[in-house]
């Protein structure tokens, strides 16, 4: 195992790392920009370096100043988190040649998965059906208008550079589809230095589906069932739930196979999970691999018992997987919000500042990963999620009970937050009832 | 030599002025010499007296001193400014183990002379002072790790 280890992320998702490094006895050295100085849960971490100012190009996104503090701490591995570096193959390769360990999956699969087209082939060529869409990227206004006609409308445009529901635009016909065309083209290059574009069709009243994978470097891979990640606002995730109120022991066992097949196919090491859409015929499509740590790995853990955290420092280790497929068991219901700060009656603007009170909620069943507390200042610089608050209980019914009374514990000012939303949506019949599509948030807040 | 050509020549000869340590350079070529001179930002060095009847009477100083370089984000701890890592690595005082460091306490610095290296991924890079003074105070030590924004030399800035 590893005795010292350089966390290159920042916030909840760093504090999550150095929390399993303490409990696995290793030495931890954060790093932190002059934004993110003086900030609580740098102190629990062994050392802590600053690399650079707040820009994340000159910080957290900035691999050589990474690399450098990795060096003059003399550490053994990175865990680059999510976001930022976590999935920059050009990273984890240089990692590679200076022999420092990357948490993650090799540089080659990062690549791999990196292009959501190249993913799509992968999984087609695993027999997985994908999203129906175009036969990779378009290779100009024309063939996406064919391929939208093939498929139907409405159907997205999505950059092939892209994930993370980032550079994507939806079309309802010719007209929409050639301006959005060129607008994602020129979005995608600017945003992703790639301006490939591919076409999907938009599968109408779909669930989002996700499937968590570990695989050590020994050729063991298993998942750990699914996440219903349907909540989502601009294809950014709110809510997440383990397991998903739609699928049942069958359906998750077909997915696992997709999940592996894609995930064998792309020689995929470490934690990772693979996205799919479940239309309302309940059937499944691939539409791209997640080759990190996400943010909603809390639910899984909950139901599962696993810590994917420390899984993932012992395949990076070089040890085998703790459990085997049959030793995986789904029990209990397990859901996350994730509190933000944005003004969410106001376009969900963000919200910055300092943090006068923070009042937690806690209690049986009450997980709450954050790296907030009273006094800390909320950035402009950075994403805005301020905390993780996961529920736990034996049925999805009280773990709705759980999350509404300990929103109402969840007391925080200074900054405006996602807090009031979700109180409305855990008092939303459809939501209740898990009778919802991704359309849901949009429906509860477009009119 | 033509005249653009003879533009170009000066431009060249400043950039090998500004890249080099050199204070003077003086070169001649086709029947034209040039002469460039490195002239440190003047420093007035004695207070104006004034005599007791009122009337001020004229200092050694220079009247015309330019004000000092604008240093971009000057740090100053009271009146001491600070010189700042702007990087992640390994610091070293002197250019090679065995030579004399860059710069001691009491030494005088100007804005591009080099105070120490410090080594990220293998490279070695110099560290320029950034402002003019004296050195006041060193607070790393050869071979220590340093973090971005870490204050390395304090100078006691050069008085107008």
């Amino acid at each position: 195992m590893f005795s010292r280890i350089l966390v290159a992320c920042r916030g909840e998702i760093a504090l999550r790392i150095i929390r399993a490094c303490r409990e696995l006895g290793i030495e931890t050295v954060a790093i932190f920009s002059e934004a993110d100085r003086g900030a609580h849960y740098l102190e629990l971490a062994d050392h802590a370096i600053c690399v650079g100012p707040a820009s994340p190009s000159e910080s957290y996104l900035n691999v050589a100043r990474i690399l450098s503090a990795a060096e003059v701490a003399d550490v053994e591995a990175i865990h680059p988190g999510y976001g930022f570096l976590a999935e920059n193959a050009h990273f984890a390769e240089v990692c590679e040649s200076c022999n420092i360990k990357f948490i993650g999956p090799s540089s080659r699969t990062l690549q791999l998965t990196g292009n959501k087209v190249e993913a799509r082939r992968l999984a087609g060529e695993s027999r997985v059906l994908v999203v129906p869409g175009s036969d990779g990227a378009v290779a100009g206004e024309e063939e996406a208008v064919e391929a939208a006609h093939r498929v139907g409308y409405p159907v997205m445009l999505k950059a092939a550079a892209g994930g993370g529901g980032r550079g994507m635009r939806v079309a309802h016909n010719d007209i929409s589809l050639r301006t959005a065309y060129h607008a994602a083209r020129s979005e995608a290059e600017a945003t992703f230095g790639d301006g490939s574009i591919y076409v999907e069709k938009q599968i109408p009243r779909a669930r989002h589906v996700e499937i968590q994978i570990l695989a050590d470097e020994h050729g063991n891979i298993i998942h750990l069932g699914e996440r219903d990640c349907t909540i989502q606002r601009r294809h950014q995730k709110l809510v997440e739930e383990a397991p998903s109120p739609v699928v049942n022991e069958r359906l998750r066992y077909e997915f696992g196979r997709a999940a592996l097949r894609v995930a064998r196919a792309a020689n995929y090491t470490n934690a990772g999970t693979v996205e799919f859409l479940l239309d309302p015929e309940g059937h499944f499509y691939f539409i791209e691999v997640n080759a990190r740590i996400q943010v909603e790995h809390p639910v899984t853990e909950m139901v599962t018992g696993v810590d994917i955290v420390k899984e993932q420092m012992r395949i990076a280790a070089g040890e085998p997987l703790t459990l085997t497929q049959r030793q995986v068991i789904v029990q209990g219901a397990a859901i996350e919000c994730r509190i933000n700060a944005e003004d969410y009656s106001n376009g969900f603007k963000p919200s910055s500042g300092c943090i006068t009170e923070f009042t937690v909620p806690g209690g049986p069943g009450v997980r709450l990963d954050t790296h907030a507390y009273p006094g800390y200042t909320v950035s402009p610089y950075y994403d805005s999620l301020i905390a993780k608050l996961v529920v736990y209980k034996p049925t999805r019914q009280e773990a709705i009970q759980c999350m509404r009374r300990a929103l109402e514990e969840f007391r925080i000012e200074g900054v405006k937050t996602t807090i009031p939303l979700y109180a409305q949506v855990f008092q939303n019949r459809r939501f209740v009832d898990g009778h919802f599509d991704t359309s849901f948030i949009d429906s509860l807040y477009l009119g | 030599m033509e005249p653009e050509g003879l533009e170009e020549f000066i431009r060249t000869l400043i950039a090998i002025m500004q890249e080099s340590e050199l204070s003077e350079l003086e070169v001649e070529r086709e029947g034209v010499r040039v002469r460039l001179q490195k002239q440190p930002p003047p420093r007035v060095t004695e207070v104006v007296a004034v005599n007791p009847a009122g009337a001020m009477s004229p200092g050694r100083s220079d009247a015309a001193a330019p004000p000092p370089p604008t240093v971009p984000e000057t740090r100053t701890r009271g009146n001491l400014v600070e010189i700042t890592s702007p990087m992640v690595g390994v610091l070293y005082e002197a250019p090679a183990p065995d030579a004399e460091p860059f710069v001691k306490t009491g030494d005088e610095v100007e804005p591009e002379t080099v105070v120490c290296i410090i080594e990220a991924m293998k490279v070695m890079n110099e560290i320029k002072a950034e402002t003019s003074g004296r050195i006041a105070d060193i607070l790393v030590s050869n071979g220590e790790a340093v973090e971005f924004g870490q204050v390395l030399f304090l100078v006691e800035p050069a008085q107008e």
